[in-house]
């Protein structure tokens, strides 16, 4: 439609020219060196296998699911994977709704490249039933916001949601030992995929006749080059894949150069996903412990009668704390888990206007299951957050604070008119500030 | 009555939470959450043009819906075409007659009450966008128990289990600097519907009941909506020229 070339933004003569004759002296349009990275931020969402990936400017969403499908007849015994890519007309005022474009096909083939052809992810520990049954991966990636470089992004947001992703465990019984069953999330745990290597996409792009070359393209140092090329490597230095579609030749020294400095990139960055991944792995732990207090109880029925008064206080204190500094609570209503508020979830989100009235609810019966909510091995954890309520308290008042308050929560269901529908208001400012930054 | 799954009342809504300016290419941006179900939302300003079949006397709308994975099915077109009414009546359009705002809606999360959030983001990211508007719209589900009761925001599963419920969006009343003189004449401006989609059976009773309950819940909303956005209005830069 003409009407959106009109409507693309476009680059003035003064502004490429600009960020050629900078690039001369090996500067660059954001202050970067010539190989340096922008900022990489890994989010990931509430769901397993959904991330969220910020590289300076872009903005890339990544979903995994999977799905019990037939295999491919050639290959009986292998799960499939299948990336699908979205230029979402958000990112970019050029980006069209509808069938994807050039940019986007090569994009999705070029990180089906780095993560199928060079077999990252294991197929055939998804098979189910050779010939009848395998897990298909599917990967949506939906970007964002265009800033440049969506591909290397893209790929980093396609690994972390792949290293997050849980499938449902299954087995075959049944009357014929053919039947399959997929097991409850709840009953048997998820297990993850296994990813032998991770492929990382380095992107480069050449100006001044391939004499100056920088990684990781700004959006508008895109529009001025005129040759791109990709390079797929791993931290143990296979290459993966290589894509350079069309634009000037580049000579062949220089593809080694960028071969050697992609693969020093790349160690760089699997140690970034694999330490995101890492710490998302061990909330996602921690969320989970606290389903078995009955392991725990025992040990701390003893102390418990003491420590009822001083819970007391502590609650109270938390409660009131917890209404007063909102910049310091652990209930967060965003659905990133990088924040370190989201450690200590021992209780529900606790936007519930009733938590000002604990003390005066708490029974001695409640105690015991719910201070059984921190172990040794998450006190730690527990320490760290909550230091910020109150440097003073010991670790295992905390343990039982926190668990006394999740118990409050749910003992509370006074009839309450609409009027407490609504959280106090302070509580939402916290949402309206955390939403500023 | 009995509990809700997540322990809410009948009247509880989920924790809200509204971001915005988050994309840097877009016009305007906005991210809604309720509870689970998340919502991201991208304005690009008007732009010169108008499709075939609009009017090109007047501002026109293009709403785009990505589900979070899938094709783009009967759905999504209905989704687009509600929110496509809904906002063309609260914006002024004939402030920029003969261009397109381009609205992009994009699911993160699903748990119910999906296109009250896509409705409610989509408000936040016009008015970060800076496109003139009468005044602002406030969406919320309502379900409707088989005894009659009304519950609020509903889950993913409770709006499988129940057999009624409805979408509502209200408009929120602007402050204004003149005091209006006939306002004890006139209906206040809450009273009014934008836009209503009902889901399944119910009596005429029930859905006036929706329709109280509702409209008192979208207070509680609007007045959350208003702080948010004005909070943030103080770093507002021009991104149309970019």
């Amino acid at each position: 439609m003409e009407q959106r070339w009109a409507n693309t933004s476009r680059l003035t003569i003064n502004e490429k020219q600009f960020i050629e004759e900078a690039l001369r002296s090996e500067i660059r349009v954001d202050g970067r060196r010539l190989y340096d990275y922008r900022r990489l931020t890994i989010k990931f969402g509430r769901e397993d296998g959904s991330s969220e990936v910020q590289l300076g400017e872009t903005h890339v969403m990544a979903f995994v699911t999977g799905q019990l499908m037939q295999p491919y007849r050639d290959r009986p015994n292998e799960g499939t994977l299948a990336i699908f890519t979205e230029f979402s007309p958000m990112a970019d005022p050029s980006f069209e709704p509808g069938r994807p474009g050039e940019a986007a096909i090569e994009l999705g083939r070029v990180i089906d490249r780095g993560l199928r052809e060079s077999r990252a992810v294991d197929m055939e520990s998804l098979c189910v039933v050779a010939g009848k049954s395998v897990w298909a991966i599917r990967v949506d990636l939906h970007i964002i916001d265009n800033g440049g470089n969506l591909i290397d992004a893209a790929n980093i947001a396609a690994l972390s949601a792949l290293s997050t992703f849980r499938r449902p465990e299954c087995s075959v019984g049944g009357d014929d030992n053919q039947e399959i069953i997929v097991h409850d999330p709840e009953v048997r745990d998820p297990i993850p995929l296994t990813i032998h290597h991770f492929p990382i996409a380095v992107t480069f792009a050449f100006f001044h006749e391939g004499n100056t070359l920088v990684i990781d393209p700004h959006y508008k140092e895109e529009a001025v080059s005129g040759v791109r090329m990709t390079v797929t490597v791993n931290s143990n230095g296979d290459v993966c894949a290589i894509q350079k579609a069309g634009g000037e030749g580049i000579l062949s020294g220089d593809v080694m150069r960028c071969l050697r400095i992609a693969s020093l990139k790349a160690s760089e960055m699997t140690t970034k996903i694999k330490a995101a991944v890492e710490t998302y792995n061990a909330e996602v732990a921690l969320k989970k412990v606290k389903r078995h207090p009955s392991l725990i109880a025992q040990k701390i029925t003893v102390p418990d009668v003491e420590m009822k008064e001083a819970s007391f206080q502590k609650t109270k204190e938390l409660s009131a704390d917890m209404e007063n500094s909102p910049n310091q609570t652990s209930t967060s209503l965003t659905t990133t888990k990088d924040r370190d508020t989201n450690a200590s979830i021992g209780r529900p989100l606790n936007w519930d206007p009733y938590s000002s009235s604990a003390p005066a609810i708490v029974s001695s019966s409640t105690l015991p299951e719910l201070v059984g909510t921190s172990k040794d091995a998450n006190e730690d954890q527990m320490m760290q957050t909550d230091e910020e309520y109150d440097p003073n308290l010991k670790k295992d008042q905390i343990g039982s604070a926190t668990g006394v308050s999740s118990g409050i929560h749910k003992q509370n269901s006074p009839p309450k008119s609409l009027k407490d529908a609504v959280k106090p208001k302070h509580k939402r400012k916290k949402n309206a500030e955390r939403g500023a930054r | 009555m009995e509990d809700r799954t997540d322990g809410r009342n009948a009247n509880q809504l989920r924790p809200l939470g509204c971001s915005r300016n988050i994309l840097n290419r877009a016009h305007g941006s906005a991210r809604w959450s309720q509870g689970n179900t998340i919502v991201l939302a991208a304005v690009y300003g008007p732009k010169s043009g108008t499709k075939k079949g609009e009017n090109p006397e007047k501002a026109s709308f293009e709403v785009i819906w990505k589900p979070k994975t899938g094709q783009i099915g009967k759905q999504e077109r209905e989704y687009e075409m509600i929110l496509k009414r809904t906002l063309q009546s609260i914006c002024l359009v004939n402030v920029h007659p003969n261009t397109t705002t381009s609205v992009i809606v994009q699911v993160v999360g699903d748990d119910g009450s999906l296109l009250p959030c896509a409705i409610n983001a989509s408000c936040a990211a016009l008015v970060d966008a800076g496109i003139p508007m009468k005044h602002l719209a406030v969406s919320i589900s309502c379900g409707l128990m088989e005894e009659g009761s009304i519950i609020l925001d509903l889950t993913k599963s409770e709006e499988e289990k129940l057999k009624a419920f409805a979408y509502l969006v209200f408009p929120n009343s602007p402050l204004s600097v003149i005091d209006k003189v006939h306002s004890s004449k006139e209906e206040p401006i809450e009273h009014g519907i934008i836009t209503s989609v009902s889901y399944g059976a119910m009596p005429v009773s029930g859905y006036f009941d929706c329709l109280e309950r509702g409209r008192a819940a979208s207070a509680a909303i609007s007045e959350f909506l208003r702080r948010s956005l004005q909070k943030q209005s103080s770093d507002d830069a021009s991104r149309a020229a970019q």
